[in-house]
């Protein structure tokens, strides 16, 4: 029997049937279109799934749908805070050289958010932590490392204004 | 030095908005509405004979719409080897050879009908190491191969064994690196879908499209003009996805025209650990004399590759081993015995490097515990035998640019060699290592070829489609194709549309692989360009009554030389062309093949890495502290992507090194098939790395641009386990370097 559950996505209201044991992965990138979320091992071990439910960096391939009935959802699509703008992490991923072939990006930069709002100021250790359950095949975190460190500076100086494309 | 606007400068890649966005679209991204999805039924057992197939059950399943087996996709197919099936009706090989396929409503109901196949069978006895498999009496795995050898390359320069018996002194050693899988983020997908006009669309994650739709129109015995393969993004490949067909490209693409709807495979994790191709399983053995000023007197390499079930790349890969091998250092006598050998485990196929990551570990490492035996620095020893420019290798290679001694001095000079050595801390070690790989690739099994294609189109507004035949993989290739044609047309990147992946508007294609892209697909793009700049200056030239030679483009300008005040834009000279009377458009293509003929490459890019690394006495455990890599690459054309494929060849360097191995079960089935138990590198074990890029302007590559991506890696283990070695006092002969051999081999030696 499927469920009528009632979704918050990136600021839009969503009401869907969804059977029960399908996961926020699934709706997300096939009922919904989303497909900047990545599904990397389907077990909560790669990160490339990640998103945040009410603030909170999770593994969205091990969340079922009907478990976040009623809360907000954000994806990497709705982190560009305009068509003109890109999140200061956005920016500074691009700036660092932190992304190849971009299939660990959009889980990267969800945790970086939910990192950055936890602690502003992090270390460079808290980073790497930060980004433990994490894979990127391509390219050695370091980029990805310096990205979030230099957007966490932007981030302080200006609060986190969109940069112009 | 000349100066460049684009080439030689970092700049952001051009598809890093959609990726940073999310809006990038690859392929496990494509969907249809009446979409099915598809599943494989695999074998359970690593050798056995299929007695019986029944697919009435799954069948009948409501939701499913197609089983197939053998008999529906009547292919021969391999990479030098014609030894592999999609399906399997008589015999499986591996643990995983696909046996059915089945296509239904959702990816549940295709799993539950795969389950609902009964395979009746025959088990065989099995082999699960190539040392077993080339015993006599082993299992015969392919009817007529005794023994399991499938290839036996071999070079021979000189005479070793003369050598050896004149020298001060002969080592001999053996190594071995297990099976390593690729670990692609994005697995291996396909949708196909076929209309009923009868033309196939076929979506696929790979680095060689156009070979897709030669492979299918062979087996489909339809023209090529019917088979439309696009690849779309793609979530890294690292070789896996180049030359090698998958079952579930077959399955799908024949379940689609039975079913006449849009179907979609995709490995899951599990099988994408162990069924997307391997790195292969080498045991290597080497024997070098060598005199006591240093230099080798002669090296002979015994390189034995565990193919698995099918040859696959095994062959040629042994092969390009034992060549390049040849190329690193001035072997006066050199021999390589390769065997690409059979056994039941999963085939392995194109990994990162080409067989050479396994074979100059063996090489280097050997040549470290030389250095340490006989009481020479190893930086010294690899001076005084390194290759340069204009040498011509023991395997017949010429060496048109060389920057290996300036490599090995810079990793020395950076990571404070002789100081450190001198004032060793304890538990603390340094290892280097070098290495040499190809930038491209011309085989004796393959069309004698090295080409690339690349077509610009000039625009009424000045600006330009370029279509390339080279495949954006993550590695940056679209940026740096597209500097190369900005560069030579004088127009801004942001006024180029590179675009590639789709063989119904992009030029034919060799590949993306073998470190190959930006040189001799670098060169299709800049003389493509040169062409058209041409064009537009014969035409402005023809506008302006002004000789084209005293033209010159700029800006998105053609500029009178000397006086710039005389200019006409791009698009003036464009419109100009096309709608005078016997118009023009301004439009070029060139296909270029590198001149490597007789050769196995055109050009060599060398390389060195110096790592420091601290080992706990208490545990064997170890940490990396630093890496410095010099790469010669010829030229840079955008450093920061250079530089961020030596970051990710040393993370997948280290990984081989320490942590990665693809573990098997007494029966040849998967003991790792997740990311908790085949450990990837995470951000917490990363160290710093220092990247130089040493700069020696090749004749051949475009702009003087030599490959990157592999041998960003090359020397990574070979570095590490000399430097464990120096911390330690332990040297490690089977990869990867874990804990507990470092201890059992600290425990062993007290
Ligand atoms: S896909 Fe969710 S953690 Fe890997
Ligand atoms: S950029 Fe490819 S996985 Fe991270």
């Amino acid at each position: 029997m499927k469920h009528q559950i009632k979704l918050n996505v990136n600021g839009d209201d969503y009401e869907l049937f969804v059977d029960p044991w399908r996961t926020l992965n699934e709706v997300l990138r096939e009922d919904l279109n989303l497909t900047g979320t990545k599904l990397g091992c389907a077990v909560g071990d790669c990160g490339a799934c990640t998103v945040l439910i009410d603030g909170k960096s999770v593994s969205s391939c091990l969340t079922l749908a009907v478990a976040v009935d009623g809360k907000s959802i954000t994806t990497v699509e709705g982190l560009a805070p305009s068509g003109e703008t890109l999140h200061p992490i956005q920016a500074a991923f691009i700036e660092k050289g932190a992304i190849q072939c971009g299939f660990c990006t959009a889980g990267m930069e969800m945790s970086a958010l939910h990192l950055l709002k936890k602690n502003p100021s992090p270390t460079e250790l808290e980073i790497r932590e930060g980004l433990s359950g994490h894979l990127c095949r391509c390219t050695g975190y370091n980029q990805i490392v310096e990205a979030i460190a230099d957007a966490s500076g932007k981030l302080r100086v200006d609060g986190g204004e969109g940069v112009k494309r | 030095m000349e100066h460049f606007k684009y080439v030689g400068k970092s700049v952001p890649r051009v598809d890093a908005n959609v990726k940073v966005t999310g809006e990038a679209r690859y392929t496990v991204d494509i969907a249809f509405p009446n979409m099915l999805w598809g599943k494989l039924l695999r074998s359970p057992l690593a050798h056995a004979r299929i007695l019986h197939i029944d697919t009435s059950k799954a069948e009948k399943l409501p939701g499913v719409k197609a089983v197939i087996t053998g008999k529906d996709t009547p292919f021969t197919y391999g990479v030098t080897h014609m030894d592999q099936k999609p399906l399997h009706m008589n015999k499986v090989r591996h643990v995983g050879d696909a046996i059915a396929a089945v296509a239904a409503v959702d990816e549940e109901t295709a799993q539950e009908a795969v389950e609902l196949i009964k395979v009746d069978y025959e088990e065989l006895p099995a082999v699960f190491h190539p040392l077993d498999a080339m015993l006599p009496g082993a299992p015969v795995i392919h009817e007529g191969v005794e023994g399991n050898v499938a290839a036996r390359p071999s070079y021979e320069n000189g005479d070793v064994e003369k050598a050896f018996a004149e020298s001060d002194y002969v080592f001999e050693d053996t190594f071995e690196t297990p099976p390593i899988a690729h670990v692609c983020p994005e697995p291996h997908v396909c949708v196909a879908k076929w209309d009923h006009s009868g033309k196939l669309t076929f979506y696929v994650s790979s680095q060689m499209p156009s070979l897709a739709r030669t492979h299918f129109a062979n087996f489909l015995k339809m023209p090529e003009s019917r088979i439309r393969v696009i690849t779309n993004y793609v979530g890294g490949a690292f070789g896996s996805k180049t030359l090698s067909r998958f079952p579930i490209e077959f399955a799908s693409v024949i379940l689609s025209r039975k079913t006449g709807r849009p179907v979609k495979f995709q490995h899951t994790r599990e099988e994408e650990f162990h069924y997307s191709t391997l790195q292969f399983r080498f045991v290597i053995t080497v024997k070098t004399g060598i005199n006591k000023d240093g230099i080798i007197t002669g090296r002979h390499f015994k390189a034995i590759c565990e193919c698995g079930g099918y040859v696959s790349h095994g062959a040629s890969i042994t092969s390009v081993a034992g060549a390049l091998q040849g190329v690193l250092y001035r072997y006066k006598n050199y021999k390589y015995d390769g065997y690409a050998v059979y056994t039941n485990v999963p085939y392995g196929g194109a990994w990162r490097g080409l067989g050479n990551p396994p074979v100059h570990f063996a090489g280097e490492a050997q040549l470290n515990m030389i250095a340490a035996e006989i009481g020479v620095d190893p930086l010294e020893l690899r001076l005084t035998n390194a290759t340069h420019a204009g040498d011509t290798s023991a395997t017949g290679a010429l060496v048109r640019s060389c920057g290996l001694s300036k490599c090995l001095e810079k990793v020395a000079e950076e990571i404070g060699w002789k100081e450190k050595r001198t004032n060793p801390r304890p538990n603390h070690g340094l290892g280097i290592a070098c290495g040499v790989h190809f930038t491209g690739i011309r085989l004796p099994t393959m069309p004698d070829t090295d080409f690339a294609e690349a077509k610009i189109m000039v625009n009424d507004d000045g600006s330009v489609n370029l279509t390339t035949s080279c495949v954006d993989l993550g590695q940056g290739s679209n940026t740096v194709l597209t500097q190369i044609a900005a560069e030579v047309l004088g127009i801004d990147m942001d006024r180029i549309n590179t675009i590639y992946g789709d063989t119904e508007t992009c030029p034919m294609e060799w590949g993306t692989r073998a470190s190959r892209v930006t040189a001799i697909g670098g060169m299709a793009v800049k003389k493509a360009s040169e062409n058209a700049r041409d064009q537009i200056l014969r035409a402005a030239g023809e506008k302006l009554e002004i000789n084209p030679d005293d033209l010159e483009l700029k800006d998105n300008k053609v500029l009178v030389k000397g006086n710039p005040s005389i200019h006409m834009s791009i698009s003036e000279v464009a419109r100009f062309n096309r709608y005078r009377e016997n118009g023009q458009a301004i439009m070029a293509t060139n296909h270029w093949d590198a001149p490597s003929h007789g050769n196995i490459s055109s050009a060599f890019s060398f390389g060195a890495k110096a790592i420091e690394v601290e080992v706990d006495p208490g545990t064997g455990r170890t940490k990396v502290l630093r890496v410095v890599v010099a790469n010669d690459l010829g030229r840079a054309i955008n450093p920061a992507g250079a530089c961020g494929q030596i970051e990710g060849g040393v993370h997948m360097g280290l990984g081989m090194a320490s942590t990665e191995e693809i573990m098997l079960n007494e029966k040849g089935g998967m003991a790792n098939n997740q990311f908790l138990d085949y450990r990837v590198l995470t951000p917490l074990d990363m160290p710093p790395i220092t990247p130089i890029l040493v700069e020696t302007n090749d004749p051949v590559g475009a702009f003087g641009a030599k490959g990157i991506g592999e041998m960003a890696l090359i020397g990574t283990p070979d570095a590490f386990v000399s430097a464990v070695h120096a911390a330690a006092g332990v040297w490690i002969r089977k990869l990867p370097v874990t804990p507990e051999k470092v201890l059992l081999a600290m425990k062993a030696k007290k």
